[in-house]
């Protein structure tokens, strides 16, 4: 019940009125007015998304022409070529071929994640297995993203030829620009080329649109097909020798190698 | 549907979407395989165009998921006009990234498109919401 400022309750007085009978349009904005609301914001929400997108996606390709400057050496040329260093590597493998368990990588050159994976998890496991005669990795490229991915994998294999395969992928990775931005130019790989020991970088260049490589790429994107790999980074673990089961990661995390990889030394 | 019963739809989309795009989020920070059975996730993750002015898109949409949800369990004419327009908003943008993702990226994650679902459904219901409150005439 209602109460007056200066007297008796007075029943009905400032009584609310009852909810489904409330029609204010005095207050209510009129509908076309707050149509226009609606539609301002909406349209600048999305506008402002959409252009933020474009110019990211495109700012990408900036960042992707970093290439080194003429008889500069590449961007982590030391310690690739300390973390690679007097490990044996023959084709697209890395490692004593003779080591029981083999780690296979699927990955595009472009992948982010297959970069991360280079970057903080192969130097671990390389340490930790490789280098003492327990794991070989081998290498599978694909070249799905672009025509960037492409023309790195032929290097990188071209590089194989010469037995330097991971020493060129480590680079590439440390290297990596904005998908398709043309981050993979000539100056990059003849950076490259000059940065990794023993590696002919001329050759490289040479080989990279020859037949062998052409075929080396298609019994990479073969081998890929045929486990089913759909994404990057995607690994396949076994005894050498063996059969590879798909290895499932939850992370990139190397504890997670690790472990399986202990579980077939038997530690 | 009431008011009311439009409100709780429209929060619990919105808590659908924020779910989906905190996973997705969670998996872009923590570096994590995305569970992906269109086998494009990883490639759609780590494409250019998986971020807006250096901010990841599923933190975009997460931001845009829990704004949605706030205005939901607010009444009021303000909250709605507000809600509406950020879903609407968000429904522009989703269909860019679905056309991204088929002419751009040419890979489809099952996750992003199962949150441009959500977000047509969230403008349904909020446009719903809006008619559902508009005075009547007179």
């Amino acid at each position: 019940m209602a109460r007056t400022k200066h007297g008796p309750p007075v029943p009905g007085v400032y009584r609310r009125p009852p909810h489904r009978t409330v029609n204010v349009p005095a207050k209510a904005r009129p509908p076309r007015r707050r149509a226009y609301v609606i539609a301002g914001i909406a349209v600048a929400v999305a506008l402002g998304l959409m252009a933020g997108s474009v110019l990211s996606a495109r700012g990408g390709d900036d960042t992707g022409s970093s290439a080194p400057p003429a008889g500069a050496e590449v961007f982590g040329a030391d310690v690739v070529e300390t973390l690679f260093a007097g490990i044996p590597q023959g084709g697209n493998a890395l490692g004593d071929p003779g080591a029981p368990v083999t780690l296979v990588e699927y990955a595009d050159l472009q992948c982010p994640f297959c970069a991360q994976w280079a970057a903080r998890t192969l130097p671990d496991l390389v340490e930790d297995y490789v280098r003492s005669g327990d794991l070989r990795i081998e290498f599978r490229g694909m070249a799905f993203i672009g025509e960037d991915s492409e023309t790195a994998l032929r290097a990188a294999l071209a590089a194989g030829e010469q037995d330097r395969l991971w020493n060129f992928v480590d680079l590439l990775y440390l290297n990596q620009g904005a998908e398709n931005g043309g981050w993979v130019s000539a100056d990059l790989l003849a950076a490259i080329g000059r940065s990794v020991p023993g590696l002919d970088g001329g050759l490289v260049e040479q080989r990279m649109g020859s037949s062998e490589v052409t075929n080396a790429l298609q019994a990479h994107g073969d081998a890929a097909a045929a486990a089913g790999i759909t994404g990057t980074p995607s690994f396949e673990l076994g005894r050498t020798g063996g059969s590879l089961e798909r290895l499932e990661v939850g992370s990139l995390d190397a504890d997670e190698f690790r472990a399986a990889i202990d579980e077939l030394l038997g530690r | 549907m009431t008011d009311r019963g439009l409100r709780a739809a429209v929060a619990l989309l919105a808590l659908a979407g924020a779910g989906i795009a905190a996973y997705l989020a969670y998996a872009w920070y923590a570096d994590a395989t995305i569970a992906c059975t269109t086998g494009g996730c990883e490639t759609v993750q780590s494409s250019s165009y998986a971020e807006v002015a250096g901010v990841p898109v599923p933190f975009l949409g997460l931001l845009g998921y829990l704004a949605i949800f706030a205005l939901a369990l607010v009444p009021g004419e303000s909250a709605r006009t507000v809600g509406t327009a950020l879903a609407l908003g968000g429904l522009a943008f989703s269909l860019y990234l679905v056309l991204v993702q088929a002419f751009a990226i040419e890979a489809f994650c099952q996750w992003c498109l199962a949150s441009d679902l959500i977000m047509l459904l969230l403008a349904a219901a909020t446009v719903a919401r809006l008619r559902a409150g508009q005075p009547a005439p007179g």
